[in-house]
């Protein structure tokens, strides 16, 4: 046995021999990452609701905000409410009028892991509701948005989440309101500072790779 | 550059020094090892296909009879390839934007059998096989994230190859061999798929 020691070392040492690729040559930070239900008709809906601030996830115990009139706030949802116009959807300020909801949340320094599986559906891993001090968190509407479909995923530091919920489907039994739709976004920072050229990038790239987001205009 | 260059220096230096002690004798009467540098290009599969020499192979036997070899090898290679970007479909309701940096890393180890035709020539070729296991890890990395599928696998490698002795008698010589790679392992990362590996390269070393 003691003579397998040094080869089982060797072993090892062998396996940590990898060269590691020139991370350098990506010329790209942006990765972006779509989801969406496969049930749902994106078709059905012509209206959409969404806030006019962007909610920062990070440790403190209160939720935190872009401001509607801070630069950011303006070009992301600038670029958000120009890409629903191109596929057909009209923005509402009425929340009872509107058919879906958009949540924008910028990952500011909490690392959150969601799942979903049969055994434990639904939430946010570590939370008990949606994202705590989102505009459709239970606070305000008494209701909470689920997720309909299997995701998985490891949000980092500096990346923005862009979510659609079928108000329109929301369930009167259980007080869900599905999730249809979600975007994420990272590689988004530069100097430790959100990149707006590279944010409204991503947004766009989020857009093109969900064809099904059209609205029949019904 | 001016570090690699002393790097070689140094170590053609401590190469040429030590050679005096290694030449007047085989590490052993009736066995062998060499020691290569290792040029590396996966077939087969178009996820890191391009040919690389990041990698060595060192082996070491005892004739058990005067033209057959038994013996332990083990060798490592890495090959690198980009990938521009482009929109990655996971599922039928998962999309991912993004470039990517191909890895592949292999390392097979195991038994190795030689013949060789010649004995104690200035040029000794022989034919040789190589049986093992191989550890392979097949790796995707993005500015953000690394995905990675590490798997175990079986290894054959058919060799032809020649030891170069200038001097027969101190049995210090070069050693090239031409080899072919199969191992068994199957792999998956994000929409790539591998289902074994196949390698053809080249090995250029020491050989005491």
């Amino acid at each position: 046995m003691k003579k397998a020691i040094p080869i089982l070392l060797m072993a090892m040492a062998f396996i940590a021999c990898q060269k590691d690729p020139d991370l350098n040559e990506l010329s790209s930070d942006l990765i972006v990452y779509t989801s969406h239900d496969k049930g749902a008709n994106f078709g059905k809906y012509a209206t959409y609701a969404i806030p006019d601030s962007i909610l920062v996830l990070d440790d403190k115990s209160k939720p935190t905000y872009f401001a509607a009139n801070d630069p950011r706030t303006t070009a992301i949802l600038g670029a958000i409410n120009s890409e629903m116009k191109t596929r057909g959807y009209s923005r509402v300020y009425d929340n009872a009028d509107a058919d879906i909801g958009l949540q924008v949340s910028y990952v500011k320094d909490t690392n959150t892991i969601i799942s979903y599986a049969s055994t434990n559906p639904y939430w946010w891993y570590g939370y008990d509701y949606y994202w705590p001090g989102s505009y459709w968190n239970p606070y305000w509407w008494g209701w909470t948005p689920s997720y309909t479909y299997p995701i998985s995923y490891t949000y980092t530091i500096g990346s923005l989440i862009i979510e659609i919920i079928a108000l329109e489907d929301a369930n009167p039994s259980t007080k869900k309101i599905p999730v249809i739709w979600t975007a994420y976004m990272a590689g988004i920072l530069s100097n430790n500072q959100l990149n707006i050229n590279r944010t409204v990038t991503g947004i766009y790239q989020a857009f093109e790779q969900s064809p099904y987001l059209q609205s029949n205009g019904e | 550059m001016k570090k690699i260059s002393k790097i070689l220096g140094l170590s053609l230096f401590i190469s040429a020094m030590c050679l005096p002690l290694v030449s007047n004798a085989q590490l052993m009467k009736g066995g062998y090892f060499t020691a290569d540098w290792q040029f590396n290009a996966p077939v087969s599969n178009d996820y890191a296909n391009v040919a690389s020499g990041w990698g060595m192979a060192f082996e070491g036997g005892y004739y058990v009879i005067p033209n057959m070899s038994l013996g332990l090898y083990i060798s490592y290679h890495t090959n690198n390839k980009y990938i521009g970007e482009q929109v990655l479909h996971l599922s039928d309701t998962e999309s991912l934007y993004t470039d990517q940096q191909h890895s592949l890393y292999q390392v097979p180890f195991g038994i190795a059998s030689r013949w060789r035709f010649i004995l104690d020539e200035m040029f000794e070729p022989y034919i040789g096989v190589k049986l093992g296991a191989a550890y392979t890890r097949m790796e995707s990395d993005t500015q953000v994230y690394t995905y990675y599928h590490d798997r175990w696998g079986f290894n054959v490698q058919p060799e032809i190859g020649l030891n170069f002795f200038p001097m027969p008698i101190n049995r210090v010589g070069i050693h090239l061999a031409l080899y072919y790679s199969y191992s068994t392992n199957k792999s998956h990362v994000l929409t790539y798929n591998i289902d074994g590996y196949n390698n053809i390269g080249f090995r250029l070393g020491l050989s005491f």
